[in-house]
């Protein structure tokens, strides 16, 4: 495969309830990805986006959302029911053919108008699940107490993963929750869904994120610092939650494999815990040990923009890397309950 | 979500399972639709004119798509309410349920004196159905100021003021040339 680099990225601010429309929050994101790759909008050869019309509750909103790229001249493009890290995907394997060198990924969803516990049950087994309103929090509830039941996680390491993302949030501008309670203080607080906290829950947000790619020769001749894609993997375990032993991410640690995680160090590592356990099971699986530094952004638990938060936790790894001086970093993106599906990218500065 | 069981069979196996669900979505306004909403209440039809290309966009989108430049308040221009019909169609209506409509009507594409905004699937009256053409000039018949709602706008339906103009009556002036309008993208 060719080296594929992230030649810009950008995000929106994670919010509770966007007033804008989701094209218009889209807008100045896709804009401003555009704008820190130094490239101009119509090098760009192929356009895939990420983003789910249940979410909206609009047959083709993700027509609607290309306006933010542009409607004209006509462009090459793609949609992706996932979240944005696939469309990335998408792109990725795009750029392989050759015959262009930039491509947009973008992701995006407005969560605010629906019910979550209502819509996500839709994407389960009609026969036995859809029909128990099986929502995504008691699904991740009932992850969480097998893990407990098991021995693999306490409470207290789930409320101490929630207050590192809750305080590493605090220098991340677009992050919903920010700062937080100690352990003892958040172990006082109830269950909504035991064994389940507040703070082992995703804040419900709207927002974008949108990252560009380029071949090699492109991104060496229009950015400083190219990320470069060095292994990008997903892989996908049984619709059915009850074929699975959900203490462990079998697909996750297959989808690290291929990426080519033990090349080398890890040292930043962006994962898709959209609740609190499950961060500690995605370390197991990638076996990322304490040297590694997890969600420096504050991760899922602090912003959650459905479609758009495994893309940014892909800008936020690249951020690491062109801002922060780290080497080498990986991010991960999921989809599904309890971690069904899940995606891996190992990202290095040279 | 209601899910109900069939009464068994003899073998007492469940045999089909009704499951009925429903989805229900609340987006306030975003600001450039709330203030044409606003307008539409007082009888006044606004757009977005992009400052680049001219374009004018109704409602306001709060961006034209095709420069990819984001428009504002201060591009913000009153419509005519007068136009031309620049195409329809007849619909003839199938009594499924839930159509109230029994006899053939046209919905019709107005674009509004001035410049390229148009109004899609309005209502036209006072006419009948096999006398509507392009070209044929039309005036908004507005709904009392106390009658007016725009309960039905959403941030997705782009151009509805049918909560506030009741449809769109021929003026009796002399037609627009159909030509200048036929085989024409309108926005
Ligand atoms: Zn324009």
């Amino acid at each position: 495969m060719d080296d594929i680099a992230i030649i810009g990225y950008a995000q929106s601010p994670s919010q509770r309830r966007a007033e804008l429309t989701e094209p218009q929050f889209l807008f100045p994101v896709i804009s401003e990805a555009i704008e820190r790759a130094n490239v101009e909008r119509r090098d760009i050869g192929f356009t895939c986006a990420g983003s789910c019309d249940y979410l909206s509750g609009q047959t083709f909103a993700f027509v609607m959302n290309l306006e933010a790229v542009g409607a004209w001249p006509p462009i090459s493009e793609s949609h992706v029911e996932m979240d944005g890290a696939w469309a990335l995907y998408e792109a990725w394997v795009r750029l392989q053919h050759g015959d262009i060198d930039v491509a947009l990924a973008f992701g995006s969803g407005k969560s605010s108008p629906g019910d979550p516990s209502e819509i996500y049950p839709l994407q389960l087994d009609p026969y036995t699940l859809t029909p128990l309103g099986a929502d995504p929090v008691s699904m991740a509830a009932l992850q969480a107490r097998a893990m407990l039941d098991k021995g693999t996680i306490t409470e207290q390491e789930m409320a101490e993963i929630a207050v590192r993302s809750r305080t590493n949030a605090a220098n991340n501008p677009y992050a919903q929750v920010r700062g937080s309670g100690d352990v003892d203080t958040l172990l006082r607080e109830p269950y909504v869904t035991a064994p389940l906290r507040r703070h082992d829950l995703p804040p419900i947000s709207d927002g974008a994120s949108a990252v560009v790619l380029a071949t090699a020769d492109k991104a060496r001749a229009v950015c400083e610092r190219p990320v470069w894609i060095r292994g990008i993997d997903h892989r996908i375990e049984p619709h059915q939650p009850g074929m699975r032993d959900l203490t462990e991410s079998i697909s996750t640690r297959q989808a690290g494999r291929h990426a080519g995680i033990d090349h080398g160090p890890v040292e930043v590592a962006e994962l898709s815990a959209t609740f609190s356990h499950q961060e500690k099971l995605l370390r197991e699986a990638l076996g990322l040990g304490d040297e590694v530094q997890v969600n420096p952004s504050g991760g899922a638990l602090a912003a959650n923009p459905v479609m758009a938060v495994g893309l940014a936790r892909i800008a936020e790894a690249a951020r690491a890397i062109s801002e922060r001086g780290v080497s080498r970093a990986l991010a991960h993106a999921t989809s599904g309950q309890c971690l069904q599906q899940n995606l891996v990218c190992v990202l290095e500065g040279a | 979500m209601t899910p109900a069981a069939t009464e068994p069979d003899d073998d007492n196996s469940v045999k089909m399972m009704d499951y009925f669900m429903q989805l229900e979505y609340r987006e306030p306004l975003c600001p450039v639709v709330r203030r044409y909403a606003d307008q539409l209440l007082e009888g006044r039809l606004i757009g977005h004119q992009c400052p680049s290309c001219g374009l004018v966009y109704l409602p306001p989108r709060g961006y034209c798509p095709i420069c990819v430049v984001e428009t504002t308040d201060a591009d913000e221009t009153v419509l005519s309410d007068r136009g031309t019909v620049t195409n329809y169609t007849v619909v003839t209506p199938v009594q499924y349920y839930g159509q109230h409509e029994t006899e053939p009507f046209v919905r019709a594409s107005v674009t509004l004196d001035g410049g390229n905004a148009t109004m899609n699937l309005q209502d036209l009256v006072d006419v009948p159905v096999d006398e509507v053409r392009v070209g044929m000039r039309v005036a908004a018949v507005w709904k009392p100021k106390g009658e007016r709602s725009v309960a039905d706008i959403s941030n997705r339906s782009w151009g509805s003021a049918e909560g506030c103009i009741d449809g769109w009556r021929p003026t009796g002036e002399p037609d627009a040339p159909a030509e200048q309008f036929l085989g024409k993208a309108t926005f």
